[in-house]
């Protein structure tokens, strides 16, 4: 009943509760994945040609943050063992890029809905796509700016195991955790203001205590790896640097942050559903 | 009969009074809405509508009646606390109407985006494209962010793209009230237009009676968030004004 039989056309809903469940919510989605597609590239099209640089920015913001970590970390300070980082650039990128994504699509999300109210409140596509949105456009930004870590790969020319191939899986996964907590921060956001400043505070903590500069492997940090179990950012990362630093994977992480993953996308999901009605009334 | 293409079954929506009231996340979370405070009230309650394919439907009420949460109903833009809400087509919402539009995107991106937003093909914008512009009579600005149009302009570009999505459900809420004499009535003869076809489902909510019996042949009277008639459009109209005029000279009367 949900697509109109003219020209493919979608169209009309029913708020009968036994029509609403997750997957008649994740089928009325696909059904608008073109639609989805056209917000993505609108975002990737205002985020391109508005400003001077524009592709530019998409390479130099985390390369030139990554220079500075460098910096810090193999001329300031001692880095600990060099075995599990080297070259350190690389595995600064490496971590860097795909938290770039989580910070930059996390603090999208979470304004996703606030920031379009004007469209939530005129439009009825499902709301979800506000929240996927941003998260897919913030992803296409981090696969572009992958030549970074490409470049600085072939002239370092580290050894390459053929675990690399795990790489779409940590992509995967990173898009499920920020799909999960997008949803949930975009809705309760609406309705408790506040969660925006502490969601940035968070993201901030989480930043370090993520092994995005540093290696969990070193004596001070071992006494502490259980955080890391807990945190699904640092076993996503042990999978996206494995082909490249296989020391630094630890695979009972990976499957910990793995269901962790899971668990926070499922509870996302039912998190928005649950708020949407009242979303509608506050946004 | 054939299956309503829109059907409400006792159909309530319950907002909250106070805005300062304290949220519980935690009962946000589990019941999907804050435990029942006082302060609630329902503009709407235990109301049941068929409308059938090809109908076109006067709202009358006084402000505050539950006239535009009926569209928003209907729209999908509000969800019920109780009862179901069905629709069986697209529906163009001319609510808000220019709340589709994007102000960074110029009036032509805006045109794709919109269209694209309720389910039009690039082909088929491209088709209609011309018209949109023609009619909305804002060609020369056609680059321009839609921020920098005038109201005036964002309403009739906003009208030009929702009443070419060739959705079959029409929703209009007193957005014509805007825009110069000569717009309104070309919006007027395009709305007739869209009716002549006999497949199109309006609703209409208006406070002039005269548009009313211009284009609806039934009318839904809402008070107090109930349907306090529903029947032929000038019946409807009637009794509002009886119920409207007593009103007046009640108020009248206890001002004395």
């Amino acid at each position: 009943m949900t697509r109109a039989s003219m020209s493919g056309r979608i169209g009309g809903f029913t708020t009968d509760p036994s029509h609403v469940g997750p997957i008649v919510r994740a089928r009325r989605v696909w059904d608008y994945r073109r639609i989805l597609w056209v917000l993505v590239k609108g975002d990737l099209k205002v985020r391109y040609s508005d400003s001077v640089l524009g592709y530019l920015w998409t390479v130099l913001e985390p390369l030139l943050m990554s220079l500075v970590f460098w910096f810090i970390f193999t001329k300031l300070f001692i880095r600990g063992d060099p075995r599990f980082t080297d070259p350190y650039i690389v595995f600064l990128l490496s971590g860097q890029l795909p938290w770039y994504w989580f910070n930059a699509a996390i603090s999208g999300s979470t304004k996703s809905l606030l920031g379009e109210a004007q469209m939530v409140r005129s439009t009825n596509v499902p709301r979800e796509l506000w929240v996927l949105r941003t998260i897919l456009a913030k992803g296409a930004e981090f696969v572009f700016s992958l030549p970074v870590l490409i470049a600085f790969i072939l002239f370092y020319r580290p050894h390459i195991n053929i675990e690399i191939l795990y790489w779409p899986v940590a992509f995967f996964l990173e898009w499920l955790l920020l799909v999960g907590f997008g949803l949930m921060l975009a809705s309760v956001t609406v309705l408790v203001r506040d969660v925006d400043r502490i969601v940035r505070i968070i993201l901030r903590v989480l930043f370090y205590g993520s092994p995005v500069l540093y290696s969990i492997n070193q004596g001070r940090i071992e006494k502490v790896a259980w955080l890391y179990t807990v945190n699904p950012i640092a076993g996503i990362l042990d999978l996206f640097r494995v082909g490249i630093f296989p020391l630094e994977m630890d695979r009972n992480r990976v499957i910990v942050a793995s269901v962790e993953t899971v668990f926070i996308f499922v509870i996302g999901i039912f998190v928005f559903a649950r708020l949407e009605r009242q979303i509608l009334k506050e946004i | 009969m054939d299956e309503p293409v829109i059907s409400l079954r006792d159909v309530g929506i319950c907002f909250s009074k106070n805005r300062k009231r304290r949220r519980s996340l935690r009962d946000l979370v589990l019941h999907g809405s804050p435990a029942p405070k006082v302060g609630e009230f329902w503009p709407f309650r235990h109301v049941n509508l068929d409308i059938q394919r090809g109908e076109a439907i006067g709202v009358v009420g006084r402000n505050g009646q539950g006239k535009s949460t009926l569209l928003s109903l209907i729209a999908g833009v509000l969800l019920p606390d109780e009862g179901t809400v069905t629709v069986r087509e697209g529906v163009a919402p001319l609510i808000a109407i220019t709340g589709g539009f994007e102000g960074e995107l110029s009036a032509r991106e805006n045109i794709y985006l919109v269209s694209q937003l309720h389910g039009m093909t690039r082909a088929e914008i491209d088709e209609e494209f011309d018209e949109i512009v023609e009619f909305s009579e804002v060609g020369e600005f056609l680059d321009t962010p839609f921020k920098h149009f005038s109201s005036g302009m964002k309403v009739r570009l906003a009208f030009s793209v929702v009443s070419r999505l060739r959705e079959p459900i029409l929703l209009i809420d007193e957005v014509l009230a805007v825009g110069d004499k000569a717009f309104r009535n070309k919006c007027y003869a395009r709305i007739e237009n869209i009716l002549e076809g006999g497949d199109t489902t309006l609703f209409l909510v208006s406070h002039s009676a005269a548009h009313l019996s211009r284009f609806c042949t039934r009318g839904i009277y809402l008070l107090d968030g109930q349907i306090r008639a529903d029947g032929p459009i000038h019946d409807v109209i009637r009794q509002y004004e009886i119920d409207t005029d007593t009103l007046e000279e009640d108020l009248a009367d206890s001002d004395l």
